[in-house]
């Protein structure tokens, strides 16, 4: 089947599906069953239906023409879509196969696109993606400017919505088993009403599946988006749902607290996104990703004068333009922005001759070469990838934006399984990924920084937390910040797999932490202990989440699945660091933080299951209530389990890091070094290529093994053996750990620093308007009152009375100018100003004919 | 139905007639003259609805909207006060045509919501359709004069119905009200009379006299014949034969012998094409002064800082319903205004006064937002997220960003002002039903105090949903109509002014934060802290019904904003074009003495269907108007090479 034709069908069906079930639940959701009960299962055959839908775009029509042939080839099948289809809708894929395969003619930046594949990782970095990309329907036209709903769809995109839907979909299933207690009466023992007993509701079993396929719909239409615009607009969208779902339980005053936190915290960095937003809009008048067909105002498609399609470049090609060899460029329209003054002078001389328009375009354009290479038009190249990443950080909750995520845990379980750590957290990771050409090496520094920062923090606070569900948000910060750091040194493909494995393990922990919960009641790891006897499946598949987060394995033979993602990123860090001798600190900076990092996590990790499923119990009243979850809820575990073993496994071609490969945006596998810094950025292939092998491969990965022990054996030292006692360690260390269990106090610093002075300045705004702007016109008002009466008593007394004795009832009140108005009153307002008006009149009509004189 | 002169008067004095009927009914039966009343407003919505839809679906062909066209339709003109050259001349086209429709749903709406009134009946309803009169009268009038008394006519049933109806503090907000817009339309009249004055007729060519509609072409016959003809048997023509030829015998006098006019549409000839408004006065042009005295008459309206503090006090003192149609309506007349009025009329000062106007919208922004965020009043809060939305109208329409740096690429300022027109109608929309939302709770619990609520959603869990939905929409959430407004604006604004760019943007977060807190102080929470707790009853049918409609425009308009870009694409894009190939020729000037009253390039920019300009045509040439057209774009963007920013970049090696 032509991908051409089915893949944005499939795609988009996939994206609808939730979208139809968040519809039915809204208008129907209580009536479905008994208590809203069939909600769950319309919100669960949607998504699954998505998921197969995926699957199906993936193995039965991606996959036969864009087989992974090795590691190093992706992308040369980029050959498909033929001239058009029957309903006008035209895809294609790159710029370079679409041109020579469908219509025989050769551009002069097709020369790598065609050519054999030699092994060279140079030659490697010319080959376009192959990706399908074109619109549903246009938002507004604005004059040659446009934006649209539409689709970008390449490897990356097709395995994001394997991941999301599957997973999606063992979360659905899983909340069927986990929400139950909404569907009757719930009372809800973390409200307490004002007599002193617990708030008892009506069930909300069915909104809660309403929340959940809308946020699917959203997830899925972010991945999908043809254009940052409408990446834009569902970022904002899943952000609501994770609002909604936060505040899920609405009366709890934390959590509805929670949420605007958020929501709001979100927008900070969305503000930054817009910023990145208006720069790329402004300056290249486009949002979309990829080369689309140009098409008129009926949707027609524009010819070039060769009789082709003709091509709207997307942001990508204006970046990184196939005639540069794919190698990051400053963009016209950036030149030209930053060159504004310059090009108004060249305009305006020309505007005198005729066509003058036409000659200044091509002066401009005989000088813009000259500017780009002054570097002008840099700092917009700049500003737009900061602005683009600041969404992430709000997004994917790093520093300095991360303090949103441990309070979003007052949301359901499955909802921080699916919300709050595989999929929309993901978002911003999964963003920098796409954006990836885009981004100057100066903003990719800024990214390896900000993750590095953020991995960092977000381990050691996940060291002292107590509460189940927030050692893990704080893991997903810190697993996060490891993805932005990969990405930051030039580990584009060593990032994504680890934003897939990390998906699969984290959401498998959280559905175990919320197997848990559901068993004990509570979050609190200082209430638990021992329960690996009473509930063995979920005890040991958290143990397999653990493995894998710690990315456990045999060094160099088979591991987890976080083991290949977690190794993947270690060594594009230390061949970051080896590679540029000239500023080996900060690498080394990463290097250290990664590799120590990865020790906590594993100490933070096997922390958490033995204080939950080792030891003697803590609570012996939680214990022996507590049980082994339904299998409703045991079975997505084992599925998710199995994945986080086996996603990033390679036996063959056929591996999600090859298909991911795929995907790699041209031309940035060895980021080009920058203008305002001098690191230089290896190659990522070096990272794992035979001839490092013994320089790079082996001895990261068996440090990354020692490392992930030591942590391994710390946390059995003080939680597992009990040697040593934690009491006496945080004793020892009070300072420390006060620090850490205030979250670094970054809670208390952001209030003082902002939430506080814009409540003060709202409310001096609030005052001006009371006490400056209306007392001036109160007094105005009083003022004019006042010589009312004076020219009361002059002219209406005098000559008025005299002269119309229907108006001399005018009686006026003194004192009460505006409390008390009569209709007297408002009628001498109204002959005062008209008085007022004509005599201004006639002033200016004096002046003009003095003037015309 | 197919004659417009009866179409447009039948929509805008239909309410007028109602109010009259209504002065006949007996006083006693309140129901029957609340029902009478929404009939009434039922029978604006439907011609206006009519118009709205395409020609195959009515049959109407002469007066359906033509989606295609850019100029004014449905135009009609008849002499009213002949000595003064003022006429009852009225249209419709892109800009006016989406707010009449707004406007008479909005008050088909609040007078669904005005049930809960039970003072004075009678007298409210009246009052009430002649508001609607007014308003309506406003969008469609095209005669400056007729234009002002439809915004007089307007003024006097809002203060009765605020000063009347309204809250404990009635009297002081309806005369704060009364005051500030009275001030501001004396001086939008001085600036009236200024134009009217310093206007000559005579300075304008046949074209533009076309494009004004002062000569109209007919079904057939030459654009000559039209000209001659409109010049021996109209009276206005044979004035203006008159006066050419008196300028011609005495051409020392040239500058004094005018014909005025109050007709806009000529106005705009005027403004850009002439330089009859660049006479210097007090130190700085005519039109300078005219486009201040009309902006500060405009924005008072709107109302942007620092002239806004009327309305916080109107809304939380007005009823309900009042409330609808002073978010809903009244403010949009403030946009229209100076999209209508300022700019095409005065736009040498428009350009030198655009960091003013974009200013002003940017500081009712930010004041607005951090304002809300103080309120303990939810009517309040609701009131300074207005200002603070109509900040973005204010913006969007200043952002004058085609220059020479950009080649004079007009197409960020058409995003802005689009943005700006459809943030009119999305505000009219969100704050509407904002408002009503509000005063459903208010007629329940009777108070209005942000911290005495809590637990609505526990009590009210169908209008919680639908609030939720709406105040949403004024976060801007894609997916409902705020998002679209707000988006179009702050995108077009980086092109104009970085700094503002970036301020407007911070907005989002101040926004989301006041709406959020108070969502979260109203709706959610245990347990409801007011007075009157029993008396919080589920959503009734009727107040459904007024909510309903609102939440589906909402999501509509949302998901689907082509439904009113549509609408304004052909108008906008022109007014835009010409705006900046005005102001090319201004750029121009020093070169190119510029010959006052005519031009080369023909502002009604009729093209016919074979692609000759009109100007190429010779006047003998017969034009029927079956073969002009009106061009959807004036610049076609497939015709025109594109920009070169949005080539891929060219350079020799990597």
């Amino acid at each position: 089947m032509d991908p051409s034709e089915w893949l944005h069908v499939l795609l988009g069906w996939a994206v609808l599906s939730p979208l139809v079930s968040f519809a039915l639940i809204v208008l129907f959701g209580p009536y479905m069953g008994k208590a809203g009960k069939g909600a769950g299962l319309v919100a669960t055959f949607a998504i699954a239906l998505a998921c197969v839908l995926s699957l199906v775009a993936l193995f039965a029509i991606w996959l036969p023409e864009h087989y992974p042939g090795s590691p190093h080839g992706a992308g040369q099948h980029a050959t498909t879509a033929d001239g058009s289809d029957g309903d006008g809708q035209h895809e294609h894929a790159s710029p370079g196969g679409h041109e020579n395969d469908a219509h025989g003619h050769e551009p002069n930046h097709h020369d790598e696109a065609g050519s054999s594949h030699a092994d060279s990782d140079h030659e490697h970095a010319h080959h376009p993606v192959a990706y399908y990309a074109d619109y549903w329907y246009r938002l507004g036209q604005f004059g040659r400017l446009h934006l649209d709903i539409g689709y970008y769809i390449d490897s990356l995109t097709i395995c994001m919505f394997c991941m999301v839907t599957l997973i999606a979909t063992c979360i659905h299933v899983y909340a069927i088993g986990y929400m139950h207690d909404e569907l009757e009466e719930y009372t809800d023992h973390d409200v307490t009403l004002e007599d002193g007993s617990h708030l008892t509701r009506p069930g909300r079993y069915s909104r809660f599946f309403q929340y959940l396929s809308l946020f699917c719909f959203s997830m899925l239409g972010l991945v999908i988006a043809g254009n940052i615009a409408q990446t834009f607009v569902f970022w904002e969208l899943v952000g609501i749902c994770s609002y909604f779902l936060i505040g899920f339980y609405i009366e709890r005053p934390s959590a509805s607290t929670a949420a605007n936190k958020a929501f709001i915290v979100n927008r900070v960095g969305d503000f930054g996104m817009i910023v990145g937003l208006m720069v790329i809009w402004s300056c290249l008048g486009t949002f979309n990703f990829g080369d689309v067909d140009q098409r008129d105002d009926s949707g027609q498609l524009v010819m070039d004068n060769q009789g082709q399609p003709a091509m709207e470049a997307g942001i990508f090609s204006l970046v990184r333009p196939a005639a540069a060899n794919y190698a990051l460029v400053v963009p016209n329209g950036m030149v030209l922005a930053s060159k504004r003054s310059e090009v108004a002078t060249i305009v305006k001389d020309h505007l005198n001759h005729p066509n003058g328009i036409k000659a200044a375009e091509s002066e401009v354009h005989a000088r813009l070469d000259g500017w780009r290479e002054q570097n002008f038009g840099y700092g917009l190249l700049i500003l737009a990838g900061i602005g683009i990443f600041c969404g992430c950080v709000g997004k994917s909750a790093q520093f300095p934006l991360h303090t949103w995520l441990p309070d979003a845990m007052e949301g359901p379980t499955p909802v921080s399984a699916l919300v709050h750590s595989a999929t929309m957290v993901a978002a911003g990771v999964f963003l920098v990924g796409r954006f990836y050409p885009v981004f100057a090496p100066e903003v990719l520094l800024v990214i390896a920084i900000v993750g590095c920062i953020t991995l960092f923090m977000a381990a050691t606070i996940a060291i002292t937390a107590t509460d189940i569900k927030r050692v893990l948000a704080y893991s997903t910060i810190s697993q996060l910040g490891y993805m932005m750091l990969a990405l930051g040194v030039g580990g584009w493909l060593a990032g994504m797999l680890h934003l897939f494995t990390h998906a699969f393990f984290k959401s498998l922990l959280f559905m175990c932490s919320g197997s848990v919960i559901h068993a004990v009641h509570s979050n609190e790891m200082t209430d638990m202990g021992g329960l690996r006897k009473k509930m063995p499946i979920t005890a040991y598949t958290m143990l397999v989440g653990c493995l894998a987060i710690s990315g456990a394995g045999l060094p160099l033979l088979i591991g987890f699945s976080g083991y290949y993602s977690k190794d993947a990123i270690l060594e594009q860090i230390f061949s970051f660091w080896r590679h540029d001798p000239a500023n080996a600190t900060l690498g080394m900076v990463f290097f250290l933080t990664a590799a120590g990092g990865a020790s906590i996590t594993a100490f933070y990790m096997f922390r958490l299951w033995f204080m939950t499923f080792a030891g003697a119990p803590r609570d012996a009243h939680r214990y022996d209530h507590a049980h082994e979850s339904p299998s409703v809820m045991w079975w997505p575990l084992v599925v998710l389990a199995f994945f986080a073993v086996t996603v990033a496994w390679k036996p063959f071609d056929l591996s999600l890091s090859n298909l991911l490969e795929a995907s790699r945006p041209t031309g940035t596998v060895e980021p080009g070094p920058g203008v305002q810094i001098s690191q230089v950025w290896p190659n990522e292939h070096l990272a794992h290529q035979g001839t490092n092998y013994w320089t790079i491969v082996v001895p990261v990965t068996w440090l990354a093994f020692f490392t992930a022990l030591g942590g391994f054996l710390f946390a059995c030292v003080f939680y597992g053996w009990r040697i040593l006692n934690a009491e006496d360690v945080r004793r020892q260390f009070q300072l420390i750990y006060s620090l850490l269990r205030n979250k670094w106090f970054f809670d208390e610093l952001y209030d003082v620093l902002w939430i506080q002075p814009t409540l003060w300045v709202s409310r001096f705004v609030a005052a001006i308007d009371r006490r400056l702007i209306d007392w001036i016109l109160d007094s105005l008002a009083r003022v004019t009152a006042a010589f009312s009466r004076w020219g009361d008593r002059w002219v209406d007394q005098g000559i008025v009375d005299g002269l119309a004795n229907g108006l001399a009832h005018w009686t006026y009140n003194t004192g009460l100018v505006l409390r008390r108005v009569q209709t007297g009153r408002l009628r001498q307002y109204v002959m005062f100003i008209v008085v007022g008006t004509v005599g201004i009149l006639i002033l200016i009509t004096w002046t003009r004919s003095m003037a015309g004189n | 139905m197919d004659n417009p002169t009866f179409l447009l008067s039948f929509i805008v004095f239909a309410p007028a007639i109602g109010a009259l009927i209504l002065a006949f009914f007996p006083k006693g039966n309140a129901d029957a003259i609340r029902l009478f009343t929404l009939a009434v407003t039922i029978a604006v919505v439907i011609p206006a609805v009519i118009l709205a839809l395409p020609e195959s679906y009515t049959g109407f062909s002469a007066t359906s909207f033509d989606l295609g066209a850019d100029s004014m339709q449905n135009v009609f003109r008849h002499k009213w006060i002949p000595s003064f050259e003022i006429e009852y001349f009225m249209g419709l086209d892109g800009i006016s045509f989406p707010l009449v429709l707004l406007t008479a749903v909005i008050s088909m709406l609040a007078m669904g919501a005005s049930w809960s009134i039970t003072k004075h009946v009678k007298g409210y309803c009246i009052l009430f359709l002649l508001l609607e009169t007014g308003m309506l009268g406003v969008f469609m009038a095209l005669d400056f004069f007729l234009f002002y008394v439809f915004w007089e006519v307007m003024l006097l049933p809002m203060y009765f119905l605020i000063g009347i109806w309204g809250g404990p503090r009635k009297e002081y907000a309806a005369i704060k009200f009364f005051l500030y817009t009275l001030f501001g339309s004396v001086l939008m009249l001085i600036a009236i009379l200024m134009l009217y004055f310093n206007s000559d007729l005579t300075r304008l060519n046949a074209e533009q006299l076309m494009a004004a509609n002062v000569v109209e072409l007919r079904e057939f016959g030459s654009a000559k014949e039209a000209f001659q003809d409109w010049k021996q048997s109209d009276p206005l023509g044979r004035e203006y034969e008159r006066k050419k030829a008196e300028k011609q015998a005495a051409p020392e006098n040239e500058d004094k012998i005018k014909l005025h006019t109050f007709n806009m549409l000529a106005l705009q000839q005027m403004g850009q094409h002439t330089e009859l408004f660049s006479v210097p006065m007090f130190g700085c042009t005519l039109q300078c002064w005219a486009f201040m005295l009309l902006f500060i008459g405009f924005v008072i309206k709107v109302p942007s800082v620092p002239v806004h503090t009327w309305l916080p006090d109107a809304h939380v003192e007005a009823p309900t319903p009042i409330s609808m149609i002073l978010a809903g309506v009244l403010l949009k007349m403030g946009g229209y205004g100076i999209i209508r009025i300022c700019y095409p009329i005065c736009p040498a000062a428009g350009l030198s006064l655009a960091p003013l106007v974009c200013g002003v919208g940017v500081v009712s922004m930010v004041y607005g937002a951090f304002a809300a965020l103080a309120q303990k009043d939810f009517k309040r809060m609701v009131a300074y997220s207005s200002i603070s939305h109509m900040g973005y109208v204010v913006l969007g329409l200043g952002v004058w960003s085609a220059s020479a740096g950009n080649f004079y690429m007009a197409d960020y300022w058409n995003m802005g002002v689009k943005g700006a027109m459809f943030q009119m109608i999305a505000h009219g929309v969100s704050s509407a039903g904002m408002f009503f939302l509000v005063g459903v709770l208010y007629d329940r619990v009777h108070h209005r105090n942000l911290d005495e609520f809590g637990g609505i959603y526990g009590k009210m869990p169908l209008y919680t949903g639908l609030s939720i939905v709406i105040f949403f929409a004024g976060l801007g959430l894609p997916g409902l109509c705020g998002f679209i407004g707000e988006v179009l604006v702050v995108l077009s604004v980086w092109e104009y002014s970085q700094v503002l760019a970036v301020i407007s943007a911070a907005v989002v977060i101040l926004t989301a934060g006041y709406i959020l807190w108070a969502v979260q102080r109203v709706y959610l929470g245990a347990e409801y802290r007011g007075p009157h707790e029993e008396a919080l009853t589920p959503i009734k049918g009727r107040e459904l019904a007024v909510a309903v409609p609102l939440v589906v425009l909402a999501i509509w308009f949302g998901v689907y904003p082509d439904i009113v870009l549509r609408y304004m694409d052909p108008t906008v894009d022109r007014q835009v074009e010409e705006l900046v190939s005005w102001r090319k020729r201004h750029d121009n000037q020093p070169q190119v003495k510029m010959e006052t009253g005519s031009t080369t390039i023909p502002l009604g920019s009729l093209v016919r269907r074979d692609g000759m300009q009109i100007d190429q045509i010779g006047m003998n040439d017969t034009l029927h108007t079956s073969s002009i057209e009106v061009p959807n774009r004036i610049v076609d963007a497939n015709t025109l090479p594109r920009p070169i920013w949005l080539d891929a970049a060219t350079i020799s090696s990597p």
